[in-house]
């Protein structure tokens, strides 16, 4: 419903405090899909006919609802919840996706207990996005949805190792299951969680689909539920909150030069560095920016970093808005590679070299893409085209192989471009005269053919061979020129095409 | 003894002559060590031709197409002089390692008359003892390597048939000039590559100044591609070069035909080199052929010396050497 409020997508501002729907179209025409409190009040509900709510409620606003600007708003709002804790997953279609989890395993005590985390996120939430939101603490994740949708209060922290007492008086739907399993089971009798809770499991299993048990070992805890984070969860995490918010460069990158220092310690004592790094700047309004920062080889270095930090800030400049200003910053290292405490030489530079050489590579990749920096990579073909590919730049040398006698151009065509008015003494001979781009060149000298197959597996249709000259005009310019087809035997019109330039 | 010398030593400084100051001088000034050797041509003609006795290495050169078909041979040129940089072995290991590959070119680095005797080729156990430790960065706008109208992109297994290890080349795509003139400075200033070449379009004196300057301070060579031709001699700028520039050579490259086995099979590549201007020397001309496998360049044996065999005009320039 925020998403939609905020598109406001027919262009006529709602008011909040009148009935408000958002519909879907359905069976039997549109349906409700959310409604406001005032709608709530005028007993109107999820799933009713639009031509309902109308006779119901005079006046009614209806929007359509737009699933996936709600998905975007929802992941923008984890991605702010990332201040509590790295691990934040936002529900998908079969937990409502109207909310999401937070594992505040580890982190709650930072924000002065459970319930604190609770009464500052909600506060926050409140504050920033004006979203009422209901919340829960519980071991489970479904114990903790469940409290979050049917407990009376709007905050609750469930103490330890008591899901299913706290479980036992909520209704089935706690459960998150499908319809369809609901309504069998209401139709059984089952009205609340702890009436299913005491029977025996065996006719359960073998009535009902697999996912009914499976959501109830789930909300007990017997089996394991795993969250799908909304960003990979780092391996060493800061986070600094400011008392003012931030807005210059010089701002942002002396506070990740302190959040870096102050990883340095723990990433020392792990004997590991840095391959890859995310800076997140929170933005006051709610907003998050995130860079990310990959390093070529493992490091440790405070003014690397920040030097890499601030490219990618002059190269964000436009698109990275400051707004009202950052109010927290949070530098994560996201991959962490073993970098073992050396011994410095005094007489090798080579390893001085090697870390400088990568760090150029960070540069100038963090400036100019990631995609900017490539080296040669030989293939194995006899076709030039495929013979070699560009990946970029990963840190592997590869090994390529000794030169062969055949000539190579030194620049390559990436397109064989056709040679016209080409004159051959034989046909199958080499050419004595062509024209490429507009000039004709008289050949002195020709060696070859060197002859390349077409890779028959490759194509259904197999391509014409190609016989391959070195050629030499009276002015020294030496090119690569093809005949394709084998004369007599592929074709009786053999084309001429230029490859490449010798050097 | 009648009297004492006050102070012997300034007596005996200025006794000594000109060419040991200048050789103390250079011993004593901080940044005159190893990495600042210059790059010999191996070729005594060219070499006695430069000031430092071959490519200055904490310099900017510039090298030219003649004209636009001869890019291929600049191309050429540049790679025959990185593949010249060789990275130096690892200890414990002589410069003979991979001679034994090439007994045919043995000669080539006993010639007497060669004060520069040229490196031996890199064998694979070298190269695989220091991979990329002594990279060359190459940086090229986007439209230079990819589809790159008018001469395509450069071949790996090209470079490979000119003895530069491809592996050896790190490219550097940029989106537009700014960019590659920033990458040039970024990478010169790193000091991390063994050489830097950029392709670039234009280039005015404020710009070469600013990048000579970077080469300097880094000690090491920046080659500056310039792919369509500087404009012409004119009389309108005083006689001088079209446009001016603080690079210390500017090579004008321009094609040869191509040395030739006896059964007609093209051998060694030739260029035909114009120094068009060098700082601290003069111009000069001639036609080389490069052999890939011994990294040697050598006077084309027909036209050794081309300027002299144009005419007798260029040959008293030449002479008063």
């Amino acid at each position: 419903m925020l998403a939609a409020l905020a598109k406001n997508p027919s262009g006529k501002p709602v008011d909040p405090d009148r009935p408000f729907v958002l519909v879907v179209v359905a069976t039997g025409g549109p349906r409700i899909a959310a409604l406001n409190a005032a709608a709530e009040a005028l007993s109107l509900a999820t799933g009713d006919l639009l031509a309902d709510a109308r006779a119901k409620a005079e006046f009614l606003q209806v929007r359509d609802a737009d699933p996936a600007a709600d998905d975007a708003a929802l992941r923008r709002l984890a991605l702010w919840a990332t201040r509590y804790t790295p691990t934040a997953s936002p529900w998908t279609e079969d937990n409502g996706a109207d909310g999401f989890f937070l594992d505040i395993t580890g982190s709650a005590h930072l924000f002065g207990g459970e319930e604190k985390l609770l009464a500052d996120l909600a506060s926050r939430l409140q504050k920033n996005f004006g979203l009422p939101a209901r919340l829960a603490v519980a071991d489970t994740p479904g114990a903790a949805w469940a409290l979050s949708r049917f407990h009376k209060t709007p905050s609750f922290v469930l103490p330890p190792g008591q899901e299913a007492a706290a479980l036992a008086p909520l209704p089935i739907a706690a459960l998150r299951l499908v319809p369809e399993t609901r309504a069998t089971l209401r139709r059984l009798g089952f009205k609340t969680v702890g009436s299913l809770l005491d029977k025996p499991r065996a006719p359960f299993a073998a009535r009902f689909p697999t996912e009914l048990l499976r959501r109830v070992d789930q909300a007990l805890g017997r089996i394991d539920e795993p969250l799908v984070p909304i960003v990979a969860p780092p391996v060493y995490h800061c986070l600094r909150y400011l008392l003012e918010p931030i807005f210059t460069h010089d701002a942002i990158i002396a506070h990740a030069n302190r959040l870096m220092a102050t990883l340095i310690h723990v990433l020392t004592r792990d004997d590991v560095g840095a391959r890859a790094l995310r800076l997140c700047l929170y933005n006051v309004d709610g907003a998050v920016e995130t860079i990310d920062i990959g390093l070529t080889l493992p490091t440790r270095s405070v003014a690397h970093v920040a030097r890499l930090i601030e490219l990618k800030l002059e190269a964000l400049a436009a698109a990275c808005d400051a707004g009202f200003g950052f109010e927290a910053i949070g530098l994560a290292v996201t991959c962490a590679e073993p970098m073992p405490a050396r011994q410095t030489e005094l007489t090798s530079v080579t390893d001085d070299r090697t870390e400088r050489c990568a760090s150029l590579i960070d540069a100038l990749r963090q400036r100019l893409g990631p995609h900017s920096v490539r080296h040669f990579e030989p293939m194995a073909s006899h076709i030039p085209e495929r013979a070699e590919v560009l990946p970029p730049i990963d840190g592997e040398a590869t090994a390529w192989p000794e030169a062969e006698q055949k000539p190579r151009p030194l620049l390559l065509l990436p397109h064989a471009e056709p040679a016209e008015d080409v004159t051959a003494l034989v046909p199958d001979g080499p050419p004595r005269r062509f024209s490429w781009r507009g000039v004709t060149y008289d050949i002195t000298g020709a060696q070859g053919p060197e002859r390349i197959g077409a890779e028959w597996w490759r194509y259904r249709e197999p391509k014409p061979t190609r016989d391959y000259y070195l050629v030499e005009d009276s002015s020294g310019h030496r090119f690569w020129l093809f005949r394709e087809g084998l004369y007599g035997r592929e074709t009786t019109a053999a084309r001429w095409f230029v490859h490449g330039l010798f050097a | 003894m009648g009297f004492a010398q006050p102070n012997p030593a300034p007596i005996a400084a200025l006794a000594r002559n000109r060419a040991t100051v200048m050789a103390e001088l250079r011993r004593l000034l901080p940044r005159m060590g190893e990495q600042r050797k210059p790059l010999p041509f191996g070729l005594a003609a060219i070499d006695s031709h430069l000031p430092d006795g071959g490519l200055a290495c904490g310099a900017l050169h510039e090298v030219v197409p003649a004209a636009e078909g001869c890019i291929a041979a600049a191309f050429g040129f540049i790679a025959a002089i990185l593949a010249r940089i060789s990275s130096p072995p690892p200890c414990g290991e002589g410069l003979g390692v991979g001679v034994g590959r090439f007994c045919k070119n043995v000669d080539a680095f006993t010639s007497p008359h060669d004060p520069h005797p040229s490196l031996p080729p890199r064998g694979r156990e070298q190269r695989a003892a220091s991979p990329r430790a002594h990279p060359l960065f190459f940086i090229a706008p986007t439209y230079a390597l990819r589809p790159y109208r008018p001469h395509g992109r450069l071949h790996g297994h090209g470079l490979n048939a000119l003895g530069l290890d491809p592996d050896r080349l790190i490219l550097v795509e940029t989106a537009h000039r700014k960019e590659t003139l920033w990458a040039m400075e970024e990478a010169v200033r790193s000091a991390a590559p063994a050489a830097v070449v950029g392709v670039i379009d234009t280039l005015d004196l404020k710009l070469s100044q600013r990048l000579h300057l970077v080469a300097t301070d880094a000690g090491l060579p920046l080659f500056l591609l310039r792919s369509a031709p500087p404009t012409l001699p004119s009389p309108a700028s005083g006689g001088g070069w079209g446009e001016g520039s603080a690079a210390a050579t500017r090579w004008r490259i321009g094609t040869a035909k191509a040395a030739r086995d006896r059964f007609g099979l093209v051998t060694q590549p030739r260029w035909h080199l114009q120094l068009e201007r060098c700082r601290n020397g003069r111009p000069g001309e001639w036609v080389v052929e490069y052999d890939h496998v011994a990294h040697r360049f050598s006077l084309a044996a027909a036209l050794a010396d081309f300027s002299r065999a144009r005419g007798a005009g260029e040959k008293s320039i030449r002479q008063a050497s």
